[in-house]
């Protein structure tokens, strides 16, 4: 090893440990002095990096650590709340969803109520005036302004355990059964049904439910209408 | 059901306490020199406090990245130069040049402060391509191929910058010697 390549090497790193260097300055007094003052340099600038690290520098780097994961755990928590809140939400929608599914279909009720009763309702001869229609409908607080037409029957009935008023009266071919129900929510106000050679329409009138029942090939909408325009309901 | 959410919770937090302790050895371990680096990195004790305040934030963030505690010297050393070099692509500061170090003096014991002032100043005139490697030396006590590998350098080069840079130191000591021996004699 060269003079040059001795002292480019100890330059770079006076802590090297090539045995070439060492064997070097065993054998050289000149070159241990070399080494020795390479080594002061060292240990000099060693001293002089040591800048002072101001006291509160680990306290700072500590704090700001835990701060930053308070805020990640915060928005994590956001996070579990927003999901919380949509999941409480889809559950509310779909609980309306199968309320609604599930709402009590009158028109098909009204032709069960129809086809059991039989000839009961169907075959009397009454001629109910419409004061008595209206003394009757009193009870859930609305009349008929005009009149019906003949009306062979009107009475209390039981419509799936709600008191209603059910009716017989002419329609433009043959009778048909109109009946007058309280308004309720778990009730389907505006159903459709055709069932055992009957048809019903079901509407909402305000404060009660109108179901229209006729024979299945009948005009229903006629009475229907008529109902619908003639009906008021007191505030 | 709720049992079993609060066990994997109760393992969350035991994570988190880990990491927390992980961390907390890590800062304790290396804050000083990891400090010092930058002080001699960017030649400015306040810019050099707020990157590092940067490189250990990063280091929390994403301390589930390092593996071997033993490598954790030259992540957060990359993590610094990273760092760094995006405090550039900000906005450029004014800094403060080393030659007259008075803020970096200021923290020194006063016995270290009067033997070193001059080789500080000397150190600090380095340019940077030299003062890197030789502070990751200096500092750090690595090696060349160390050294080499944190600034994705040959090692050739690396040696080399090593050499110039303790020669400039030398020279520099040498002629602020004879300058001084002028002026007293």
């Amino acid at each position: 090893m060269d003079e040059l390549e001795f002292r480019r090497t100890l330059y770079a790193d006076p802590n090297c440990n090539d045995e070439r260097i060492l064997a070097a300055i065993t054998d050289d007094p000149k070159k241990q002095e070399f080494h020795k003052e390479l080594k002061q340099l060292d240990r000099s600038m060693k001293l002089a990096s040591q800048v002072k690290v101001p006291d509160d520098l680990v306290h700072k780097l500590i704090l700001r650590q835990t701060m930053q994961s308070h805020r990640a755990s915060k928005v994590r928590n956001r996070i579990q709340l927003a999901m919380a809140a949509s999941v409480a939400f889809v559950v509310g929608v779909s609980f309306t969803m199968w309320q609604q599914y599930n709402l009590l279909n009158i028109a098909d009720q009204a032709i069960a109520h129809v086809y059991q009763e039989g000839s009961y309702a169907l075959e009397a001869q009454n001629n109910v005036s419409l004061q008595q229609v209206n003394a009757k409908l009193a009870q859930f607080g609305g009349e008929f302004t005009e009149e019906l037409g003949p009306v062979y029957y009107a009475n209390f009935c039981d419509f799936e355990n709600v008191r209603s008023l059910h009716m017989v009266m002419q329609g433009e071919n043959g009778k048909v059964s109109v009946f007058v129900i309280p308004h309720d929510d778990a009730h389907n106000a505006k159903s459709e049904a055709h069932a055992r050679g009957y048809q019903s329409q079901a509407m909402d009138a305000k404060r009660a439910s109108i179901v229209v029942v006729g024979e299945e090939g009948s005009n229903i909408q006629g009475v229907k209408e008529k109902l619908k325009r003639n009906i008021h309901f007191s505030a | 059901m709720f049992s079993r959410k609060q066990n994997s919770q109760a393992s969350v937090s035991s994570d988190m306490a880990n990491k927390q302790k992980r961390y907390e050895v890590l800062v304790l371990a290396l804050h000083t020199d990891i400090f010092r680096y930058a002080c001699w990195l960017v030649k400015n004790k306040t810019v050099a406090e707020d990157i590092v305040q940067e490189t250990f934030l990063r280091a929390w963030k994403s301390l589930d990245s390092l593996k071997d505690e033993k490598a954790a010297k030259s992540w957060l050393i990359t993590i610094l130069r990273r760092e760094n070099a995006r405090r550039f692509e900000r906005k450029q500061f004014d800094l403060v040049d080393i030659d007259d170090v008075s803020v970096i003096d200021d923290q020194l014991s006063n016995e270290v402060e009067i033997e070193h002032r001059e080789l500080r100043a000397v150190m600090g005139s380095l340019s940077e391509e030299y003062r890197e490697p030789l502070m990751l030396q200096i500092i750090f006590g690595y090696s060349g191929d160390e050294i080499a590998e944190q600034l994705d350098l040959n090692k050739n080069t690396v040696m080399t910058r090593l050499f110039r840079a303790r020669n400039q130191v030398k020279e520099a000591l040498e002629k602020a010697n004879d300058n001084r021996g002028r002026e007293n004699g």
